[in-house]
């Protein structure tokens, strides 16, 4: 088995005295697409947040590409292209200024950087939008842009949580088809509710409740187990209702 | 890519935020309206303007008020508002530093209160000319210290603003700490005889006091006996100790937001 391009290991978080993440261990392998299903409050975004840096665990470790997330976090960072919770930006730059400037953070520069700019609106129908201040944008068209920001740099992994929020049904397909298309060459890590998207998007699953790890199989192989991603999902996480 | 290129990124847009804000004009247009004020009541009240230049100066000295203002508008969101409007969700997550993004936001902040600074000793100098036909030499002395404070009440506000869970608690907290408490505390010390150079508030005083004691000013103003007003004796304000405390506010507020906001965390 190749080296786990994320790599949760033990990962506590409490919030006070509240147990967000028990023990949590999870590893993903390159390529993979991967859904992460529970219910409110099962530690979904506590997880994500944790590999993206923005939260620090109580006790153990998290990896992206083999990278120390907390002790460095600035390159395991450069590894990712993340949406987190429903992202907001600055209403008075324009998506260009905007991809503008994360894209410089992450070091691309000069016809590189405007050519990837071009492209990532390009991909999430942004095209006519480029030069308008995002306080004019819907909260769909906020949600089209941070996905344009994840696409930005290329990077091996895409840490996804709940990203076709907000987006009409036009948009939730064509989002589908954006991940299905560049998850084929990166690491898709998406946490949703909602199961047909995670269906349609990702061959494994994890499912996990009251911070810990219930599952973590394809979804073929729950079918089998459980007949259904849905009762597997209903079954582990608080029994299913006939 | 090296954290200097990266502050430089983050001060350069960061700094356009502030630009497309329009806070910046508001507080433009607001220095130029209190100084025609000035201009125009100050000679209607007193038969003409007065006699010492430096007088007028002290008079048409907005930077504290301006270095304040500026300040909490352009920092009080700084940090706070990046948790608070979850724009740290697409910031945080690159691939730089936390005291980069800080330090790139202060820089920035500096630079448009620096433009207010300058554009209020612009309008100044401008007048001092047509009215007088000179700049006194303390306008340097008045200038730089305004720089000072402008950077002390900065770095304050950032912490405020590390600590605080909202902007406009950040805002609150800041103007309370700096008009309210400080000013209270300077007036205290000040009836009692005792130093207050160390207040905040006592630094804003010292950019005016750079013109003159507060004798000088009330006589221009009042010719006719003009300390009589005060009961008390007090200590004059140490204008250069006034300046080493606002150098110790702006280096220590800006390390305290810095530390603090490294281990906030975005739930």
């Amino acid at each position: 088995m190749s080296e786990p391009i994320i790599n949760i290991d033990n990962l506590t978080k409490y919030y006070n005295k509240f147990l967000a993440l028990d023990n949590l261990c999870l590893k993903v392998v390159e390529n993979e697409n991967v859904g992460l299903l529970g219910p409110n409050g099962a530690g979904k975004s506590t997880t994500l947040k944790i590999l993206c840096g923005l939260l620090r665990s109580s006790s153990g470790t998290a990896y992206i590409d083999g990278i120390n997330i907390a002790q460095k976090p600035e390159q395991a960072l450069l590894r990712i292209g993340a949406i987190i919770e429903t992202p907001e930006f600055y209403p008075f730059l324009t998506p260009e200024e905007t991809l503008s400037y994360l894209g410089k953070l992450r070091g691309i520069r000069g016809n590189g950087l405007d050519q990837s700019i071009k492209e990532v609106i390009h991909l999430v129908g942004l095209d006519d939008w480029l030069t308008v201040k995002i306080e004019k944008f819907s909260r769909g068209m906020k949600q089209r842009l941070a996905l344009a920001q994840t696409l930005l740099h290329d990077p091996p992994v895409l840490i996804l949580d709940e990203p076709a929020l907000g987006l009409d049904p036009r948009g939730v397909v064509e989002f589908r088809e954006i991940i299905d298309k560049v998850g084929k060459e990166k690491t898709v890590f998406f946490a949703s509710h909602q199961l047909t998207e995670v269906a349609q998007i990702c061959n494994q699953v994890a499912i996990i409740d009251h911070g810990r790890l219930l599952a973590y199989d394809s979804i073929a192989e729950l079918e089998k187990k459980h007949q259904s991603l849905e009762r597997a999902y209903l079954e582990l996480t608080g029994g299913y209702v006939e | 890519m090296s954290e200097i290129s990266q502050l430089w990124i983050v001060t350069r847009y960061e700094f356009l935020k502030h630009l497309r804000r329009k806070r910046l004009y508001v507080i433009l247009g607001i220095t130029l309206i209190a100084e025609l004020a000035v201009l125009i009541i100050l000679p209607l009240l007193m038969d003409g303007y007065p006699d010492n230049v430096l007088v007028m100066a002290a008079m048409l000295t907005v930077g504290p008020a301006l270095a304040t203002i500026g300040a909490v508008f352009f920092a009080g969101d700084a940090i706070a508002g990046e948790f608070e409007n979850k724009t740290g969700f697409i910031l945080f997550t690159n691939p730089v530093k936390r005291t980069t993004l800080v330090m790139g936001k202060y820089l920035a902040s500096c630079a448009a209160v620096i433009i207010l600074i300058v554009f209020g000793y612009a309008i100044m100098c401008v007048s001092l000319l047509a009215i007088y036909g000179e700049i006194p030499v303390e306008t340097a002395k008045s200038f730089g210290l305004c720089l000072l404070f402008g950077g002390s009440v900065l770095s304050v506000t950032f912490f405020f603003s590390a600590i605080s869970k909202g902007a406009m608690g950040a805002t609150v907290i800041t103007l309370v700490f700096i008009m309210v408490i400080c000013g209270i505390v300077e007036s205290v010390l000040m009836m009692a005889g005792e130093p207050y150079w160390f207040i905040l508030s006592a630094g804003g005083d010292s950019v005016t006091l750079a013109f003159g004691g507060v004798e000088l000013i009330m006589e221009g103003l009042m010719p006719s006996g003009g300390m009589g007003m005060f009961p008390f004796d007090y200590e004059p304000l140490d204008i250069n100790l006034a300046a080493i405390s606002m150098a110790g506010y702006m280096v220590i507020g800006f390390l305290l937001s810095l530390w603090r906001s490294k281990r906030k965390q975005l739930a």
